[in-house]
């Protein structure tokens, strides 16, 4: 009688491990199905008042409606497009900067204090100001982004410059290699895993950072977007908005991190966690 | 003599602790009076930027007239509300999750779905649920702090060699014993570090949520500041908050996040 019911579940758990150890992207995805399903449940049941707490079907209408009308892309493109200008002017001035405060002791010794300030300033500390500055718009979203990637791409790359050993310079330098091509052929891959944790954390606060500037000085964007619904009270198009937050999170990271990271780690004989 | 060669002895020895700090705080000093010369050069009007004094100023009259402690009182409040909630939540949860080598994998995808989400994509919601105040703020930390720690405990707990348990398991450890002893230990570098991505997570959170969703608070006061065009108290304002995180992040985290890491003896 027991094993009636248990032998089943059993069956059914071992054949979705076996599937999932051969196919991962699988494991990473069946997962949110009884998630979804608990969340419908709950929904149905009444807890909450509905328009408190939407179900999965009001979001997925949510989304229909706002994709066919256009806005959901148009927002969705405006925050990407953000993040990526302001990601990598923030990583080209990052690796500039780190390299130059690395490689000089003098300006390791004027600068880091500073950088470790400003780092701990943080982004949205700067907003009160940046709106004075420029008032409600593109440029102090820009500069809040630029500035969340550069301080970790700094730190990071200042740390890697200076945790290569001084060895591998002077058999460099002995073996007759000029600045330039220590550089290019000694520091920078030497640094490259830790340019790569400061890109990882730089993306994951900037893109934090750019939600909270739509939220408060925006006017378009998908962090808007929920700000704009919580006004209206519809709980709906934010959850929606934290959904695609979620998934866009999922594509920079499967699209964009992983790969790099998997070249440098790789290339570079290490794993990276 | 002898007393005088000791106190030559104390002051060298200071001088020695000192050093550091000076070299670290001699840039900041020089980067004031660079901000003073510039300020007075261009002539930059005050509603732009302000001069050093007036950030004096403005900072001294909001610690005698009190509001400043105010406001860092209730920021420290809710973080820390938060962050205790979330750990006492997250790390047993986490080491139940990650008991089973199964139950883990299953649950590994979901709560980093949830702690990419950490902070500030929770502020909308949680202003609709609990209204502006102490508790949309508590639950924004709270958000930040838990799906970090939780998935962070569960990734330490399932990197604990099984050979490890089987062993302590073979020697008799209960239920218990194993919890405390194996489990937990070989965990907490993970934690440790979970935590400090979640406060990290969560200050920046803190001074959003402040900015949008209360009447006290740092971030508040940087806003409300804004409102005046008082630009001399956005300023103190954000070198409180920066000095503030430094503190927490070097004189708290850094150092537990340091002591674990070595005295578990793993190198990173």
């Amino acid at each position: 009688m027991h094993s009636i019911f248990i032998q089943p579940v059993l069956n059914f758990w071992s054949g979705y491990i076996r599937l999932v150890t051969r196919y991962p992207t699988l494991g990473s995805i069946f997962p949110f199905i009884p998630l979804l399903l608990l969340w419908s449940v709950v929904v149905d049941a009444e807890f909450f008042p509905r328009s408190f707490f939407p179900g999965p079907a009001d979001v997925a209408k949510a989304f229909y409606d706002l994709s066919r009308k256009g806005i959901l892309l148009a927002y969705l493109e405006d925050s990407v497009v953000r993040l990526v200008v302001g990601a990598a002017a923030g990583m080209f001035a990052g690796v500039f900067l780190g390299l130059l405060v690395g490689l000089n002791a003098g300006f390791y010794r004027a600068l880091w204090p500073i950088l470790l300030f400003f780092q701990a300033i943080g982004d949205i500390a700067w907003l009160p100001l940046l709106i004075i500055w420029f008032g409600f718009g593109i440029k102090t979203m820009t500069f809040v982004i630029v500035y969340t990637v550069l301080f970790p791409v700094v730190l990071n790359t200042v740390l890697g410059v200076r945790s290569i050993p001084l060895d591998l310079h002077r058999a460099a330098q002995s073996l007759g290699a000029s600045r330039w091509s220590i550089l290019t052929n000694v520091v920078l891959p030497g640094a490259l895993p830790n340019i790569m944790t400061g890109l990882r954390n730089g993306l994951g606060y900037g893109w934090r950072a750019l939600i909270a500037a739509e939220m408060i000085v925006g006017t378009s964007g998908i962090g808007f977007m929920m700000f704009d619904a919580r006004r209206s009270g519809s709980v709906v198009e934010i959850l929606l908005g934290m959904i695609i937050l979620g998934l866009l999170w999922y594509a920079v990271d499967a699209l964009i991190l992983a790969p790099i990271e998997r070249a440098t780690g790789q290339r570079w004989g290490m794993v990276t966690q | 003599m002898t007393a005088v060669i000791q106190d030559q002895g104390f002051v060298a020895r200071a001088m020695k602790l000192a050093r550091p700090a000076l070299t670290f705080i001699a840039p900041l000093f020089v980067m004031v009076l660079f901000w003073e010369l510039l300020i007075r050069i261009f002539d930059v009007h005050p509603g732009i930027f302000p001069g050093v004094s007036a950030v004096l100023i403005a900072g001294a009259e909001s610690i005698t007239n009190g509001s400043l402690f105010l406001h860092i009182g209730a920021s420290l409040a809710r973080v820390l509300t938060g962050t205790i909630l979330a750990i006492l939540v997250a790390v047993p949860l986490g080491v139940l999750m990650g008991v089973s080598p199964g139950v883990s994998m299953f649950l590994t995808p979901l709560f980093r779905f949830f702690s990419v989400l950490a902070g500030i994509a929770w502020i909308p919601i949680a202003t609709l649920w609990f209204g502006y105040g102490f508790g949309a703020i508590t639950f924004v930390i709270f958000n930040a702090v838990f799906f970090v720690v939780a998935y962070n405990t569960l990734l330490g707990v399932s990197s604990i060699p099984l050979q490890l348990r089987h062993a302590a398991a073979s020697l008799g450890a209960q239920r218990w014993a194993m919890l405390w002893e194996v489990l937990l230990p070989g965990a907490l570098p993970n934690i440790v570090t979970g935590v400090r991505t979640g406060i990290g997570f969560a200050w920046r959170g803190l001074i959003a949520a402040e900015m949008i969703a209360t009447n006290l608070g740092l971030g508040y006061m940087l806003f409300l500041a804004r409102d005046f065009y008082r630009t001399e108290l956005i300023v103190f304002g954000m070198i409180v908050i920066g000095i503030l995180w430094l503190m927490i992040d070097r004189l708290i985290l850094a150092p537990l996040e340091r002591r674990t890491i070595e005295r578990w003896g793993l190198v990173r």
